[in-house]
């Protein structure tokens, strides 16, 4: 009978003990298991997270370069102001809808330190649908709105490379680019009520139209989820408003210009309503600086938590390797006699040693395949017991912030915890070596016995 | 003349307790031939497990020689010692020392681990000594499950595995009644005898000293110069230590002179 399988025998007969060491080393494996799957789980969250932040950061550095330089004017008889106001002389048409010169663009665009103009032709369509609203005391009524809004815009590629003109979140087809004519963009709302998909024909103002692309619109207004992007050529032709626009943004060569051009354009043009973005700007900037302070507390907290589950796996090790040390060391006391026979019968000090450090392995495989089992089953739920959360938002508990480019990204991603084989290896090597090195000593010890003395022993 | 296998020449040992110093053997001179059956007597503290343990390499005198099998073990390094251990010596203990978690035969086979015996060679070796001692058809049986005079079989079994050059036994009757005693003292004898095993025996017990070929005296750890000869028990007959009459295999008491044996 050789020594493994002497080892197995002995380790077969002490069952209490090695249910024992086998639950202890099994569950320090499981920790060994769950910790650093829930950290990798952690950390690809974290990752995930903090790059979409970053997305988000580097999106509004983008936006606020963009519009840092712009100056939107509008003549002040339009929409946006109250409708008794009298017209400007650049403007006509109806009181809702007043248009501007295109020889305003022009003459802005001389003014010393702009860089770009780019005109907008905005009209409601004719057609409308009916609506029902209920009002106060739960009275409704129906009111008649128009389909859609088209806006017209200078396709002039620098234009739509530097600034916000078109929208970005295209989900089927293309944008406009230079050159197009006759194609529209416009939101899946409208696609919807026209009952067309990419590529289909629609018809506006009586002009049939091809739709290049859909795009879901960022605002939740009315005019902004029924809108249709087209060139304002295009605009201008089929609304008969030739050489007409309803909107300029003018932007500045240099941010610091931008004030000193808002006050010529209100001195030149007093009807046209001049809005600068330096309250939306600041607004940003107050946005990015709270996304990097959570950022930053992501990191901090990850960190935090990587730390301590270092700790824990420092005390799991110790610990494990305390047990398997004493009940080695116990397993060894005990069996003194047996050491004594063992050596006078002509056993070496490599074979005692040798059996005692085998029986610790096997309780230590057994250890790995028990803390393997538990470590699978339990992780998610051991390495959330166990781990502090990552907190990716800041100490009080609050979400910086509400509204977001992408609101999808402060849904806290649920923990999923994925074991890989190399994690579970590792872990099945680490607990065998601990059982090996626990009983290291002991079987050492054991192999030291003088003979004599053990024989004596009782 | 038989040869020697045993010889120690003034063969001192002594312990060290604190600044006490305890002379346990003194000056002990010994003799053993091939085929010697010796138990060696004497009250507790004589030195008589220090000698058996010196003799077994277990131990180191502090002073003297012991050459076994013509070797001088007193200068073997204590790595080595554990190859002298497993070939010239097979130890017997009082209380059988048997492995609990082995077999009857797996026990016998244990000190032939680390020879250059084949697996199938040990187990044909240990079922052969494993009917020597009687116990045919118990291989497979743990110590649990057999009596004490047969553990003391099994051990006796394990300590010939190796066919060492000596057989030193520790009051190999001590833990056993008097009707397994005899047995085994028998089959020790019937060993010798048959097989020329050279066995040294300890022992306090005057009526199972009686039964080896010589019996020495231990006195404070001093070989007595008086020297006995017992009866060596055979396989057919058992005699009366005090008057030498041959009696029956299970008798308890003499039946001439009535004493008890």
């Amino acid at each position: 009978m050789g020594v493994l399988a002497r080892a197995l025998r002995n380790v077969s007969r002490r069952k209490i003990r090695v249910l024992l060491v086998v639950i202890a080393l099994g569950f320090s494996m499981a920790i060994m298991i769950s910790i650093p799957a829930g950290i990798v789980a952690n950390q690809v969250a974290a990752e995930s997270q903090s790059e979409d932040y970053r997305e988000i950061i580097a999106s509004m550095e983008e936006e606020i370069n963009k519009t840092s330089t712009l100056i939107e004017c509008r003549n002040s008889s339009g929409q946006h102001v109250s409708p008794g106001m009298p017209p400007g002389e650049r403007a006509f048409g109806s009181r809702q809808e007043v248009f501007l010169d295109e020889t305003v663009g022009d003459e802005i665009r001389s003014i010393e330190g702009v860089k770009d103009v780019v005109q907008f032709l905005e009209k409601t369509s004719e057609e409308t649908i009916s609506e029902t609203m209920t009002g106060p005391f739960g009275m409704s009524f129906q009111i008649n709105r128009p389909v859609y809004t088209i806006r017209g815009v200078s396709l002039n590629s620098s234009f739509i490379d530097s600034y916000s003109v078109l929208p970005t979140n295209i989900t089927a087809g293309r944008s406009l680019r230079e050159g197009d004519s006759r194609v529209v963009l416009m939101t899946s709302n409208l696609t919807d009520y026209f009952g067309v998909v990419e590529d289909g024909k629609v018809v506006i103002y009586g002009e049939s139209f091809t739709v290049v692309g859909i795009y879901e619109p960022t605002g939740e207004g009315r005019t902004e989820t029924r809108m249709a992007y087209m060139n304002v050529s295009d605009a201008q032709t089929i609304t008969d408003l030739t050489g007409k626009i309803s909107r300029l943004d003018v932007y500045a060569e240099n941010t610091l210009d931008v004030d000193g051009i808002a006050d010529v354009i209100e001195a030149a043009y007093p009807d046209l309503s001049v809005t600068t973005y330096k309250d939306r700007l600041e607004n940003l900037e107050n946005m990015q600086g709270n996304y990097q302070t959570t950022l930053e507390t992501a990191e901090a907290s990850l960190a935090h938590t990587e730390a301590t589950a270092f700790q824990e796996i420092v005390i799991a090790i110790v610990a494990t390797s305390l047990i398997v040390l004493v009940t080695m060391l116990y397993t060894v006391r005990e069996r003194t006699k047996e050491i004594g026979v063992l050596k006078a019968i002509g056993f070496s000090n490599w074979n005692v040693m040798s059996q005692f450090a085998l029986e610790g392995i096997l309780m230590s495989l057994m250890a790995g395949i028990v803390g393997l089992v538990i470590g699978i089953v339990a992780a998610p739920a051991l390495s959330s017991l166990l781990l502090p959360h990552v907190n990716l938002f800041s100490t009080t508990g609050q979400r910086p912030f509400r509204q977001t480019i992408n609101p999808g990204v402060f849904q806290q991603q649920s923990t999923t915890i994925a074991l890989d084989p190399q994690t579970l290896l590792l872990s099945f090597g680490a607990a065998v070596l601990l059982g090996a090195l626990g009983s290291l000593y002991p079987a050492w010890k054991a192999s030291r016995t003088s003979p004599m003395e053990a024989l004596r022993y009782e | 003349m038989s040869e020697l296998v045993l010889e120690t020449e003034k063969l001192d040992k002594v312990y060290e307790l604190g600044r006490r110093k305890i002379r346990a053997l003194s000056d002990v001179n010994l003799q053993v031939k091939k085929g010697d059956f010796i138990s060696i007597m004497g009250p507790s503290g004589s030195g008589k497990t220090t000698l058996l343990n010196i003799l077994g390499c277990l131990d180191k005198p502090t002073l003297g020689k012991v050459i076994l099998d013509g070797v001088d073990i007193t200068n073997v390094p204590e790595k080595k010692l554990y190859k002298i251990r497993r070939d010239k010596v097979g130890f017997i203990f009082q209380t059988f020392n048997l492995m609990p978690y082995l077999s009857a035969i797996e026990n016998v086979e244990l000190p032939m681990e680390g020879t250059k015996k084949s697996k199938d060679e040990r187990r044909k070796k240990a079922s052969e000594l494993l009917k020597t001692v009687g116990l045919s058809g118990r291989e497979t049986h743990r110590p649990s499950r057999l009596s004490a005079g047969e553990q003391q079989r099994v051990a006796i079994a394990r300590a010939l595995a190796n066919d060492p050059a000596i057989v030193l036994a520790d009051e190999p009757t001590g833990n056993l009644d008097q009707k397994t005693k005899y047995e085994i003292i028998r089959l020790l004898g019937k060993l010798n005898i048959g097989q020329g095993t050279t066995v040294i025996m300890v022992t306090h017990d005057s009526l199972i000293a009686a039964h080896s070929g010589k019996m020495l005296f231990l006195s404070d750890g001093k070989l007595l110069a008086k020297e006995k000869k017992g009866t060596l028990v055979t396989e057919k007959a058992l005699r009366c230590p005090h008057c030498g009459r041959k009696l029956p295999e299970d008798a308890e008491y003499c039946l001439r002179c009535g004493k008890k044996l």
